[in-house]
């Protein structure tokens, strides 16, 4: 019995009518489909949404702190003894540093009237028998000259420290590093939750898919019968997990879009009271690709596990 | 084409399906399997479509031992044999047409051809104008046709039917057995199981009479008829 198959055309050629078969035909499939798919498409796009959402919330979170159109300042308290005209004299030289780009002085009662003005602490000002508040000079570091910010500053922040008019050095990016370091821990518990969730986006196309072999006994049976290869009857499995991770990926960004729309409108108004120019972002198109790339491959796997151990043996049990 | 050198099976529930069967049916040969139902009639043409193994002894199909064929070859081996069951084995939610279409697409044929190749099946077996239809609109004879059809639209060398007209009346059997006919006469060998004794001596062709396997130790053989 000679090789009398693939009697048309090349190999490729009969391997790419396969693969168009099997996507046309799992696609029918799939769009005659239930409750049950949707209701398996809104599983697994729910799972992916968590991660998806909280990646944004990080992602926005660190634009907040990574905002390059505030140079990160440099506040130094001059001590309560010290006479305004000595402060506005050390500012004077320090800003012939060449780490730094202009010094700027508050005076005391300058800064009292400014804190008057935002807080609203009038009258517990007023019972107060002196100006409590110091002297100030902000710094603001000549930004070309920082290379790894944070190290730089902190040296900067260090030199101005040995200062005997300086009481306090404080740097404005204090609360950007601790920030930072949260991030740095979210991004990780981001991690293990996303894992977790694609495990379930693995576990419910499996389980689908699983089912759906179950449902297609019969035809598996007649298929083996009249010789079709493994790779054929898996074929359709397979893509059929691709388009449930697909959609369940494609319904999850829907959702994170809808959800980020609810938000807009209150971040943009928090954002205004605190006078900053923050606007939140949405999934960029490079993350927007990874989650459907990602989706897509655990529903591959997913069906490829499923399918694996069910078709592995051409053998037929009647 | 097919041999059978001493071919025994039984299977892991103990029951002697075969035993010591010898059989020869050359290229181009027609042939009837009878004997009584629990004879083995079934299992003989499962072992010829690596359905299933022997226990001892070889099959040897279109010069190949079976038991040589890897795992990974039998589909390729398997769309070389057409076969057709009692019960017809087709698949409910698809057309006539793409029932039949199946073993070409399996094979990775052209749409153009798949269609040429699925008409004319469909002309053989007297069907065409039920191309669009489903499984469950045809009667018992044409769902088997289509069975037919679907075996043949491939050309496959060897051709096997395991009682294929057990759920038909007379002349739709004796219509269905001159189809395998004029399907031997275009070269196919084929083998058919069947215990319809009258509609076989009417054929007028070589007669295989497998014994049912009394007890162990008992030589059930084979009787070659005519």
């Amino acid at each position: 019995m000679g090789a009398k198959y693939h009697q048309s055309g090349s190999f490729l050629g009969s391997l790419m009518g396969h693969h168009k078969e099997a996507i046309v035909y799992s696609l029918a499939k799939l769009w005659q489909s239930n409750l049950s798919t949707w209701i398996t498409l809104a599983a697994i796009a729910i799972a992916l949404c968590l991660p998806a959402s909280l990646h944004l919330l990080l992602q926005n979170l660190k634009s907040l702190t990574d905002d390059k159109r505030e140079v990160p300042t440099i506040s130094l308290f001059i001590k309560q003894d010290i006479s305004e005209q000595r402060a506005r004299d050390r500012g004077e030289l320090l800003e012939e540093l060449s780490q730094i780009d202009k010094v700027v002085l508050v005076p005391r009662d300058e800064a009292l009237k400014d804190f008057r003005k935002i807080t609203g602490f009038a009258e517990t000002l007023e019972t107060l028998d002196e100006n409590p508040l110091p002297h100030v000079l902000v710094v603001t570091p000549h930004i070309n000259l920082i290379g790894n910010p944070e190290e730089d500053m902190e040296k900067l922040a260090a030199k101005l420290n040995t200062y005997p008019e300086i009481d306090l050095v404080q740097m404005d990016i204090e609360w950007v590093r601790r920030l930072r370091s949260i991030l740095r821990i979210a991004e990780r518990a981001i991690f293990v939750i996303s894992a977790l969730l694609a495990l379930t986006v693995l576990l419910v196309i499996g389980n689908t898919i699983r089912l759906n072999i179950e449902n297609r006994k019969e035809e598996i049976k007649v298929s083996k019968l009249i010789g079709a290869t493994a790779a054929y009857i898996r074929r359709p499995f397979l893509y059929t997990g691709v388009w449930y991770g697909l959609f369940g990926g494609v319904m999850s960004l829907v959702l994170v879009h809808l959800a980020l729309l609810w938000f807009v409108g209150p971040v943009n108004e928090l954002a205004r009271l605190y006078g900053s120019t923050f606007v939140i972002s949405g999934l960029s198109v490079a993350t927007t690709f990874f989650i459907l790339f990602a989706s897509s491959l655990l529903g591959l796997v997913g069906a490829w596990i499923a399918v694996g151990s069910h078709l592995r043996s051409t053998k037929l049990e009647e | 084409m097919i041999e059978f050198n001493a071919v025994s099976k039984q299977y892991p529930t103990g029951q002697l399906a075969l035993y010591n069967v010898n059989l020869k049916l050359n290229q181009g040969e027609m042939a009837f399997l009878t004997g009584h139902s629990g004879a083995g009639k079934s299992t003989l043409l499962k072992l010829i479509a690596l359905l299933d193994e022997p226990s001892s002894g070889e099959v040897i199909v279109a010069g190949q031992n079976t038991k040589t064929i890897k795992q990974r070859k039998t589909p390729a081996f398997r769309r070389n044999i057409g076969m057709i069951f009692q019960d017809h084995h087709l698949l409910l939610d698809r057309s006539v047409f793409d029932n039949i279409a199946l073993p070409l697409k399996i094979e990775g044929m052209r749409h153009q051809d798949i269609k040429r190749r699925v008409r004319a099946a469909l002309d053989k077996v007297n069907l065409l104008s039920k191309e669009d239809q489903f499984p469950m609109m045809l009667s018992a004879g044409e769902k088997q046709r289509v069975g037919i059809a679907r075996a043949v639209v491939n050309k496959p060398a060897i051709i096997l039917a395991d009682e294929p007209t057990g759920n038909l009346d007379p002349d739709l059997a004796s219509d269905i057995m001159h189809t395998f006919k004029q399907f031997n006469e275009y070269g196919s060998t084929v083998l058919i199981a069947s215990h319809d004794h009258e509609l076989i001596k009417e054929m007028k062709k070589r007669i295989i009479v497998l014994r049912k396997v009394k007890t162990t130790n008992t030589k059930a053989g084979l009787k070659n008829g005519r």
